[in-house]
């Protein structure tokens, strides 16, 4: 074997990837030459220093944000599920189909649905139903809430809704993300960010029945009165109701009293 | 017949295709490792590295549906790496970035106490990496720390099996001549 035959193999047989026939002949020139030897043992040296750099290590955060993710996706799978039968008997009493696709868009636009089944009757049946969606959204909301917080911290959650707020053409997926963090977000600095990103999106009635949905669960006044504000300035009718039960619970902070009282004058 | 084996990689992919995402915790355990190794090496910023790794799950969970059926889950998860990574340098410099020049930018963005001299093997090791084309560092992570077949290098470079092979040890004999030049540089 030539020299250069033998330069040209070396980086194969040092890899190993050199099939045993070949690999006993290149040996073999190695063995007998001194200048090849010295090659291989320089390139041998340096391919046992680079296998031995210690591998570089995750923090434990990355497996804490992706299962976070995993978690977020399997919950978005659920609520396709669920919302999907809710979204069907509500549009059976409305008799229409809702072109919606964000499986929370759904869920939040079905409790709209509910909500307004019960404002025209059939009270019985919709309450049950309006419990259960309740329940499940609150449900929902401490799950997203574990997943969010393992994920990333709130600046970079409130970039996220402020990137989202900037989008000039948001697909649904878009105000589906400003929603859910309206809904869900444990930040009220954010919550109060995605309501006004979607202010401009005002005339969809999908994010109307989500700022809706999104107050029966809000417990912060500060936001609460910002969503009576967003429903006075887009005219939500449908949101009488609501606003009669914050006038006349006890719980209700007095600013969010006055704040609904005055909605409902104005609606 | 029944077998205990563990499911392939593929299988799992194919599984959280199907909405079995729990089969992604899985996939996760056994690849965010060399992963994050191959980024932080790629990018040479380990924070960076945890944010491309988490962004390439996100991209597997997102994009599932389009996950093939020709088994090469491996390829696609470091092809994902790759385009993720890019993305990343774009971010950071909104200028037309090459998946071919990740390398270079890497090398900008190593800290300055890294490149200090030191005699210890594994520094100057990896200062001779750094010092590589960055193609050839690129193939060598994939074909040598990866331990990647070429097959599955060349279909992450989009290229033949071949040339995956010829740049690979083209890339080693580079990596050792410049790992025997610093060797013998005086200390700065």
């Amino acid at each position: 074997m030539k020299c250069q035959t033998c330069l040209d193999q070396m980086a194969e047989l040092a890899d190993a990837r050199l099939d045993e026939g070949k690999a006993a002949a290149v040996r073999a020139h190695i063995d007998g030459c001194p200048g090849c030897r010295r090659e291989f043992e320089s390139l041998s040296r340096t391919l046992e220093v680079l296998d031995t750099i210690p591998a570089a290590a995750p923090s434990h955060r990355l497996r804490a944000r992706v299962m976070g993710d995993i978690e977020t996706e399997k919950l978005a799978l659920r609520h396709a599920g669920w919302a999907s039968s809710i979204r069907a008997a509500a549009d059976s009493r409305r008799g229409r189909r809702l072109p919606w696709g964000i499986p929370l868009l759904q869920a939040l636009g079905a409790c709209a649905l509910v909500v307004l089944g019960f404002a025209l009757g059939d009270r019985a049946a919709t309450q049950r139903q309006l419990a259960d969606l309740r329940s499940r959204v609150d449900t929902i909301g401490q799950l997203y809430e574990q997943s969010v917080l393992q994920k990333r911290a709130a600046g970079d959650r409130l970039e996220t809704v402020l990137a989202a707020g900037a989008t000039r053409s948001p697909d649904e997926r878009v105000i589906g993300g400003l929603i859910n963090s309206m809904a869900f977000d444990p930040s009220v600095n954010v919550r109060l960010n995605a309501l006004n990103a979607l202010y401009v999106h005002a005339d969809q009635e999908v994010v109307r029945a989500g700022v809706l949905a999104c107050l029966r669960r809000e417990a912060n006044p500060l936001v609460q009165v910002a969503m009576i504000d967003f429903l006075v300035a887009a005219r939500e009718r449908g949101a009488a109701p609501e606003l009669r039960r914050l006038v006349v619970d006890a719980q209700t902070d007095v600013d969010v009293r006055e704040s609904a009282r005055r909605a409902i004058e104005q609606l | 017949m029944e077998t205990n084996a563990p499911p392939l990689d593929h299988e799992l992919m194919l599984a959280v295709r199907d909405g079995d995402l729990d089969c992604m915790g899985e996939l996760f355990e056994r690849h965010h490792g060399p992963l994050f190794g191959y980024l932080a090496k790629l990018t040479g910023d380990r924070a960076a590295a945890e944010d491309i790794a988490q962004v390439v799950f996100q991209r597997m969970l997102r994009y599932r549906h389009t996950y093939r059926d020709d088994g090469r889950f491996t390829a696609w998860m470091y092809h994902l790496a790759r385009r993720c990574a890019c993305d990343h340098f774009r971010r950071a410099a909104p200028i037309a970035v090459d998946p071919a020049e990740l390398e270079g930018r890497a090398d900008e963005s190593r800290r300055a106490d890294e490149s200090a001299a030191s005699r210890d093997d594994h520094a100057l090791l990896q200062r001779a990496l750094d010092r590589l084309d960055p193609g050839d560092r690129e193939v060598l992570l994939l074909s040598r720390l990866q331990e990647l077949s070429f097959a599955e290098v060349a279909a992450i470079l989009e290229c033949s099996v071949g040339a995956a092979r010829v740049r690979a040890h083209r890339a080693m004999r580079s990596l050792r001549d410049q790992f025997c030049r610093l060797q013998k540089e005086p200390l700065s």
